[in-house]
């Protein structure tokens, strides 16, 4: 190869990573100014015309941030309520999920029919499922919000057990080829083939589970609130306060509910991004 | 020979796990009923609820509990429904549109992946109040839910046809339409329907939570009405056992429909080739 070569290949280079780079900076500005064009159609109700609403059921959003300024304690209180039962409920149902997942790879005939039925549970609708939970934990505690908050990560964890099951066992099971071949021609056994290659194998498959779980979490955790004895939580109050015509006060507990699922899943992509470095 | 088989086919396994299933459900009932006054508001007996379908006493307005749960899943399954056409073929269409436009995918594809982010059952109160009408509105919301998880599978689908293929449509002089109907859609098509048996149970779960928040018939309102002692407590059983088939049968219904379309059997896992 000559110099020159070499130099053009150089140049070229440099002219893809600036392309690259453009690229990347305009593919951030088109959605952002599509966001601030239906914010400012919003604002000046353009947005209320096209709908065929007002601004009491739409309040405009000038309103709604005002109105998540003004009653920042109790946003909190409803917030902290409704993350810890997210959050709890994840992670009992991905722990529960894996350990179902480790036993059907175990047992791996029995235990894929037992994952079908794991699965199955995933069809079943949260509001069925809400208020039978609800039933069976009133003697969990005779404070009734300890009871509901228990009741209400039940229904997380269900929810959250079925992908986790799903994702864990394919990442146990499915195997770059001749991997297996090679633990046993080192000679290790079933338990440490176990923890060398199937546990490290299922990391990216726990985080695709994830990626689905963790919206799942928050919006089961706002459903089970609606059926919940005790009242508390974001998705209570968006319900009460449409019931008392507050539509202002629930637009800004929807905005903090989709502002709780956004800033969770940013979470755990900086989580992933980290873990998962050299995977890539 | 045959009958060891027979043990270990794969519908055996299904079976002996729903059979461990009722058992275990047994148990507790026998539990309970031990210890509650009232069992059948907490688990009450399998042959119980079973029972409470096929008998002839009425429990609300003339109907029995069963033609009630029905009729009212009548209404609730159509909107449910409707809503799930809607937005499987918006969102159908908009995967269309991001692959064909770089500009329309830049705009759509970040937020796609923020409503996955943020809990459209949520905003069902506030959807109802818009557009003032139950029936609207169950639409609305299960069109919504059915809508991203389509469009993203489906779009997947477009993404994942190999190079080679369009250079083969290439050299043939195939023109966009024809690059369209002879690979692209079709290659797309598990995917798609991946998108649907996921968005399935959650347009009949969407439309129930729906129901519940205001009055107007559908299974939601008689949940509610059940769990407040309004009527028998049966009725809440069968709508429990019913949405859970409804939920359960309506994803497997996809795989059938996905049968039906893809006759020459590949055998694909959610979207995913699978070597054979």
């Amino acid at each position: 190869m000559e110099a020159g070569n070499v130099f053009t290949l150089v140049q070229k280079k440099k002219r893809v990573k600036a392309r690259g780079k453009i690229n990347s900076v305009v593919s951030f500005l088109y959605p952002v100014a599509f966001g601030a064009l239906l914010i400012i159609l919003w604002q000046t109700e353009i947005l209320h015309k096209i709908i065929g609403t007002d601004t009491f059921t739409l309040p405009l959003p000038s309103r709604i941030f005002a109105i998540i300024g003004e009653n920042f304690p109790k946003v909190i209180t409803n917030v902290q309520a409704t993350v810890i039962v997210a959050l709890c409920g994840l992670l009992l149902g991905s722990l529960f999920g894996y350990f179902v997942a480790i036993i059907a790879t175990v047992f791996p005939k029995w235990g894929a029919g037992g994952l079908n039925i794991v699965s199955a549970f995933n069809a079943v609708p949260i509001v069925a499922l809400a208020p039978v939970i609800t039933n069976w934990t009133k003697d969990v505690s005779s404070d009734a919000n300890t009871r509901s908050m228990f009741a209400k990560a039940l229904v997380v964890m269900v929810v959250c057990t079925a992908s986790m099951s799903v994702n864990a066992f394919r990442g146990l099971t499915e195997m770059t080829p001749f991997s297996e071949d090679l633990m046993k021609t080192y000679a290790a056994g079933r338990f440490e083939t176990f923890v060398k290659l199937r546990l490290p194998n299922s990391i990216p498959y726990v985080f695709t589970a994830l990626r689905v779980s963790v919206p799942a979490s928050v919006i089961s955790a706002l459903v089970s609130e609606y059926f919940a004895e005790y009242i508390i939580g974001v998705g209570r109050q968006i319900r009460e306060n449409i019931v008392l015509a507050q539509y202002a006060t629930a637009w800004a507990y929807i905005t903090v509910a989709c502002f709780i699922g956004i800033v969770m899943y940013a979470i755990l992509m900086v989580v992933e991004g980290v873990l998962l470095k050299n995977r890539r | 020979m045959k009958y060891k088989k027979v043990l270990s086919s794969k519908g055996m396994v299904t079976f002996v796990w729903v059979l461990g299933l009722v058992i275990v459900w047994e148990l507790f009932a026998y539990y309970i009923e031990g210890t509650k006054r009232t069992p059948e508001n907490i688990l009450p007996h399998i042959y119980q609820i079973i029972g409470s379908i096929f008998s002839t006493k009425p429990v609300s307005s003339g109907q029995t509990a069963i033609q009630l749960v029905m009729s009212n899943a009548g209404a609730t399954l159509f909107r449910a429904g409707i809503g799930f056409l809607i937005g499987m073929t918006g969102g159908f269409l908009l995967a269309l549109l991001m692959n064909l436009s770089g500009i329309v995918e830049k705009i759509a594809f970040p937020y796609l992946m923020i409503i996955q982010m943020i809990p459209i059952l949520g905003m069902a109160p506030i959807v109802l109040a818009i557009t003032k009408d139950i029936g609207v509105s169950r639409m609305v919301i299960a069109a919504i839910l059915t809508f991203y998880p389509v469009s993203t599978n489906t779009l997947a689908g477009f993404k994942s046809v190999e190079k080679e293929k369009h250079d083969l449509m290439h050299i043939c002089a195939a023109n966009p339409f024809q690059i369209y109907t002879k690979t692209l859609i079709p290659s797309c098509i598990p995917y798609f329907f991946t998108g649907l048996k996921i968005s399935a149970p959650m347009a009949i779960t969407a439309s129930i939570l729906v129901d519940t928040l205001q009055g107007d018939g559908g299974l939601g309102v008689m949940l509610s009405q059940s769990l407040k002692h309004a009527m028998s407590i049966y009725v809440f059983w069968q709508i429990v056992i019913f949405s859970a088939a409804i939920g359960i049968l309506s994803f497997y219904m996809m795989g059938v429909i996905e049968k039906i379309f893809l006759p020459h059997k590949r055998s694909r896992s959610n979207g995913k080739k699978v070597e054979e």
